[in-house]
């Protein structure tokens, strides 16, 4: 599943991860929307160097961000890459048949630039906060308890269902499925039987786990008076540093807010 | 099939955000008129996340292989914890693989998510048609519709969400083109997409009956 290190730099001591998480939470959502709302590219910049220096506050490694940003970068990449020749009237070079546009390229700038920023605070809250950490955040903010209880269990099990599945692919393998060559551009009835058939069979073993799980909670007093959400625990009161650090990401949000708004004028 | 950070406007990504959370509390009001909704929590969650895994199965298709979106089969199987499901399976997908976004993830459950709610009731509905048609036909028929019918539109939101979203300059007849392309693009992957839930499904009702139930 890729996120075996998920939890690996959360126990650093730097003051991003020493923020209160409920105040980060919060304030690195606004600045995250704040982001979202910039589309003057003169702010692109600016967006990125607050993303960059709450990255360096964090103390979180580069290749950490490089590790996690190749995936999603190349699917952006892929989205936004024609846009530079092919959108726009402002033609800025040409190559033979490939025209470089103005607009095209401020487009895709502005895209990646955002994407960046965005992506960057999001690693930021994931890599300076224990996963379960973050969920006690949410649930303190109002977050539903079913929710919070799926997500929790859906947690607790995804990796395990994972390595049954890779078994049971392993096993299928190993009595020849997939050997058989296929012709181009056509869809294998019988191959497609079976794999619908392999991940009815994880449902039917997850739904059969469901049930030893649900009985083992229900002996432990899960179901039964207030509502607690699983694995609920207080969370301490956010220092100085804790709100100092959310006035000043709040401020900054609120600063881009209104410079687009200047700007667009 | 998810709409990442940074390109949508801000407004677009509040308004998915709202949707979501009328859904989600929609969802939940339905959940917990059910006799004992404690009891479906562990349910939904392990089956949440083995829908979050048996995603990432792929139908060969040489020379490449088609993706499943399992959306359709989610609402079919999981009824109304399909919503919360995939609000969930989508969370896990922005933060352990960047795949999606924080911002864009109330409009990509929206995508998902409404679809596979209507997926729910298209397979429920094969009870309305009573005898008129003979099992396992009818529930063949019904969840090849809802599986196919959950990508489809899923896919549709997503075409008209990025073409509308991305390029300003492109004029309205270009943008209605590129729609239309790449919604005739999708129609083999939704009676793929179709066909898979099938086969599942009548897999499940012979095995397992009870997944079924909703």
């Amino acid at each position: 599943m890729g996120a075996a290190n998920l939890d690996t730099y959360v126990h650093r001591e730097s003051v991003i991860h020493r923020w209160s998480p409920r105040l980060k939470l919060i304030s690195l959502v606004v600045l995250m929307f704040a982001f979202a709302m910039v589309r003057q590219l003169t702010l692109v910049p600016w967006m990125l160097g607050l993303a960059a220096l709450l990255y360096g506050l964090s103390g979180l490694p580069v290749s950490f961000l490089r590790q996690r940003l190749s995936y999603p970068g190349l699917f952006i990449l892929s989205l936004v890459v024609l846009l530079p020749l092919t959108v726009g009237d402002t033609v800025l070079g040409q190559w033979g048949w490939l025209t470089l546009r103005q607009e095209g390229l401020q487009a895709t700038l502005l895209i990646v630039g955002r994407f960046l920023s965005i992506l960057t605070l999001g690693f930021i809250l994931l890599g300076t906060t224990p996963f379960l950490t973050l969920l006690h955040a949410m649930r303190s903010l109002g977050l539903p308890t079913i929710l919070a209880d799926m997500t929790l269990l859906s947690y607790r099990y995804l990796f395990e269902i994972a390595a049954m599945l890779a078994t049971m692919q392993q096993a299928m393998r190993l009595r020849g499925f997939g050997q058989r060559r296929q012709r181009w551009l056509r869809v294998n009835g019988q191959m497609m039987q079976q794999l619908a058939m392999l991940a009815g069979n994880l449902l039917i073993r997850s739904y059969e786990q469901s049930d030893r799980v649900y009985r083992a909670m229900r002996l432990r007093g899960y179901g039964y008076g207030a509502k607690v959400a699983v694995g609920q625990s207080a969370i301490a009161q956010p220092g100085t540093l804790s709100w100092s650090l959310a006035a000043a990401v709040l401020t900054a949000a609120v600063s881009l807010v209104i410079a687009e708004g200047l700007l667009r004028r | 099939m998810h709409i990442p950070d940074g390109i949508l406007p801000a407004q677009v990504c509040a308004a998915g955000y709202a949707i979501t959370g009328v859904a989600t509390w929609y969802s939940l009001r339905q959940i917990n008129r059910k006799p004992d909704p404690a009891a479906e929590i562990p349910k939904a969650s392990l089956l949440t996340a083995a829908f979050f895994v048996a995603s990432s199965i792929y139908i060969p298709v040489p020379p490449a292989s088609v993706h499943l979106i399992l959306n359709g089969l989610l609402g079919v199987v999981l009824g109304y914890f399909a919503f919360p499901a995939i609000l969930i399976g989508l969370f896990f997908q922005a933060l352990v693989i960047g795949h999606g976004g924080i911002t864009t993830l109330g409009i990509n459950a929206t995508m998902m998510g409404i679809p596979a709610l209507l997926a729910y009731h298209i397979f429920q509905s094969r009870n309305a048609v009573g005898k008129m048609l003979k099992e396992p036909t009818r529930t063949g028929l019904f969840s090849f519709l809802g599986g196919a019918l959950g990508l489809g539109i899923a896919a549709l939101i997503f075409l008209a969400l990025i073409i509308f979203n991305i390029p300003a300059e492109l004029n309205a007849g270009a943008e209605q083109a590129a729609v239309l392309t790449l919604s005739v693009g999708h129609v083999p992957l939704a009676i793929i997409e179709g066909m898979f839930t099938t086969m599942l499904v009548l897999f499940l009702r012979r095995v397992k009956p009870e997944l079924l139930e909703g």
